[in-house]
């Protein structure tokens, strides 16, 4: 079993994620539907930390595509967190997820 | 004759299980249920027995295998979930026993003409989700009892099974076969390039959505794909043989790397919401020396100058296919030293969990040289696979421009068909840029040479056909070309005829043309100025 843990941080209408572990296709439904739980329909603004993820394939980029899509429709802007050097920080620029959300630091 | 509802239940299953052994492994899921079925009408002493399976869609059942009912699987009868008696054994998972039929509890017309009386279903159950259902059905009246429910059930999980196991084999060897049918059977043969690939399919994780192509434009440029559909197994295959041909066919219609990633964009999310992949395009112009690159979240090409160490390629990387409508994408030009190496590739070639995909990309750069094609392949593989058998597709293709050889010749053979002028200009077109031919000189020569070719694929040949051959080289400051078919060249009809001629003879400075019962050939000769690269 791949584990990953999603640690939710609620301030207002802003909504801090930390994504950390490993995500693959083991895992991938479950992470998305935490991550869809974690984001109400109130929320005005959510961060999401990837710099503790040590692995993420392709199937875990799709969630973040996705999630990414969801947010620009309904309005909610996304920054990632990923800091320089980081495996994650790799993966969201290979990726092009930073023209999808605004990418931190 | 022993009643077979009073022997031990054991006993029974024997029988079942005889027929779920590996022996009957060539058998394809239709037969195997046939087998089964027949083996459950004797064990439960009933007069029906069918499977119906879930299609893809997950709203129908349709009869797969019967006995005693056939019709079933003759008429393809389909039951949407949730109404009558089989659907409702799907919707509620749960086994069904119906002591007397009528209209009220059974739609399905069949088994009512059959003239079933009772009837007991129960479904077939995977990890919770259902597979289908299995059901028996008795002439007389029957009240079916707690055992022969559970003994149904039992008999149900092995043909789950059974019947998974064999669809999964078989959907592996289809995706194979698929696979297999769409990876570009040869590279194409370009002057001045020399084109090489490798293709793994990842084994313990079943099949992925990798693939490549390369073929020439009718510019004279070349176009060049690689790509990575998430996801695994026939689907992925499948949607990749799509995303394939739509490439293909935007390639033709709107040569831009940028123009045809939105269009295929556009066309996945609307056809196949959900999906998404990783592309990469390249189109090289058609002097090599530039290729414009669009890139849809797909690793980044090495390039490997002759006098340089390798490096990746920096690019404007946009998110990949399928996510997010209406996006811009963008492309970057990059400039192609001659002798230089460009290798593409998938990233079942790089990520490898646990290592630092940096230090993969480091490796890999370290083992791409300017080489022939093929050789980088190799190296590549050797360094970044070794013996390690792959877990994800891996997908490689790498590609030489010119290097110092010279001007090779251009050697064409193809049949002497109309459809083939165009392939002969394409080729011409490039060659004469590849050997700095002026554009005025390249004109004429094209001119000459389409006369030539024209005249061969018009009069050498009766309806049985044959080829034509045409070969251009550099000879000093000349270009010398001959245009050859082994056909009899018929008297000329219609007005046109002799045109051909002046027209070749205009446009070079000597012309001469033999024809013998071996067949023609026209020699021409151009003194051309080069420009300096």
């Amino acid at each position: 079993m791949t584990n990953a843990s999603v640690a939710v941080h609620v301030e207002g209408d802003d909504v801090a994620i930390a994504l950390s572990g490993e995500v693959d296709l083991d895992n991938a439904a479950t992470v998305e539907s935490q991550l869809h739980k974690a984001i109400s329909n109130q929320a005005k603004a959510v961060s999401l930390d990837l710099s503790d993820v040590a692995y993420i394939d392709s199937i875990g980029m799709r969630i973040l595509f996705a999630l990414a899509a969801t947010l620009e429709s309904l309005n909610i802007t996304l920054t990632v967190v990923a800091q320089p050097g980081t495996a994650a920080r790799r993966v969201v620029t290979l990726s092009g997820l930073d023209r999808l959300a605004v990418l931190e630091p | 004759m022993t009643d077979p509802n009073q022997q031990p239940a054991t006993d029974r299953l024997r029988r079942i299980e005889l027929v779920t052994e590996p022996s009957l492994g060539h058998l394809d899921v239709e037969e195997l249920l046939d087998e089964l079925l027949e083996r459950v009408r004797e064990l439960l002493d009933v007069d029906t027995a069918a499977v119906l399976l879930l299609d893809p869609s997950g709203s129908e059942l349709v009869a797969t295998a019967a006995h005693g009912i056939e019709e079933e699987v003759q008429q393809g009868v389909r039951v949407p979930l949730g109404r009558g008696f089989a659907g409702r054994i799907a919707a509620d998972k749960r086994p069904v026993v119906i002591e007397r039929v009528d209209h009220t509890n059974v739609i399905n017309p069949l088994l009512r003409d059959r003239g079933i009386q009772s009837l007991l279903g129960v479904p077939l159950l995977s990890a919770g989700s259902v597979l289908g259902v299995m059901h028996v059905g008795t002439l007389r009246q029957r009240t079916f009892t707690e055992d022969d429910v559970q003994l149904l059930q039992l008999v149900a999980e092995r043909v789950t099974v059974a019947t998974q196991s064999r669809r999964s084999a078989i959907e592996h060897s289809a995706a194979r076969a698929l696979q297999r049918s769409l990876l570009p059977g040869a590279l194409p043969s370009i002057p001045g390039v020399s084109i090489a690939a490798r293709y793994v399919a990842g084994e313990a994780a079943g099949l992925g959505g990798d693939w490549y192509d390369a073929f020439p434009l009718p510019s004279g440029g070349l176009f060049l794909v690689i790509g990575d559909v998430v996801g695994r197994g026939l689907r992925a295959a499948v949607v990749m043989g799509r995303l394939r041909s739509t490439v293909r066919a935007y390639a033709l219609t709107d040569p831009d790397p940028a123009r045809v990633l939105s269009l295929l964009d556009q066309k996945i999310q609307y056809f196949e919401p959900g999906e998404m992949a990783t592309v990469l395009v390249a189109i090289f112009h058609p002097t090599l020396d530039k290729v414009e690159i669009s890139c849809a979240g797909h690793p980044p090409p090495v390039l490997a100058p002759p006098d340089a160490p390798a490096g990746l390629v920096d690019l404007a990387v946009d998110p990949p296919i399928g996510v997010r409508p209406a996006l811009v994408r963008r492309s970057t030009t990059i400039e192609i030293p001659d002798g230089a190496v460009m290798c593409f590739y998938t990233d079942g070639l790089v990520e490898r969990r646990g290592v630092d995909i940096d230090e993969r990309f480091a490796q890999l750069c370290a083992s791409v040289f300017a080489d022939e094609a093929d050789s980088v392949c190799t190296a590549v593989m050797r360094s970044l696979v070794g013996s390690e058998s792959a877990s994800d597709d891996i997908a490689l293709i790498a590609l030489r421009v010119r290097g110092d050889e010279g001007q090779a010749a251009l050697d064409i053979h193809v049949p002497a068909v109309p459809a083939s002028l165009t392939h002969i200009r394409t080729a011409l077109r490039r060659w004469l840029v590849n050997a700095s031919v002026t554009s005025d000189d390249a004109t004429d020569i094209l001119l000459a040479l389409g006369e030539a070719t024209a005249n061969a694929v018009e009069h050498a040949y009766g309806p049985g056909r044959g080829t034509v051959s045409v070969h251009v080289a550099l000879d000093g400051s000349d270009v010398l070309a001959t245009v050859s078919d082994v056909g009899r060249w018929r008297p000329a009809r219609g007005e046109n005829r002799g045109r051909g001629t002046t027209i070749m003879k205009e446009c070079m400075d000597d012309v001469d043309v033999r024809s013998d019962a071996s067949g023609t050939t026209v020699t021409m000769r151009r003194r051309v100025e080069q420009v300096q690269r």
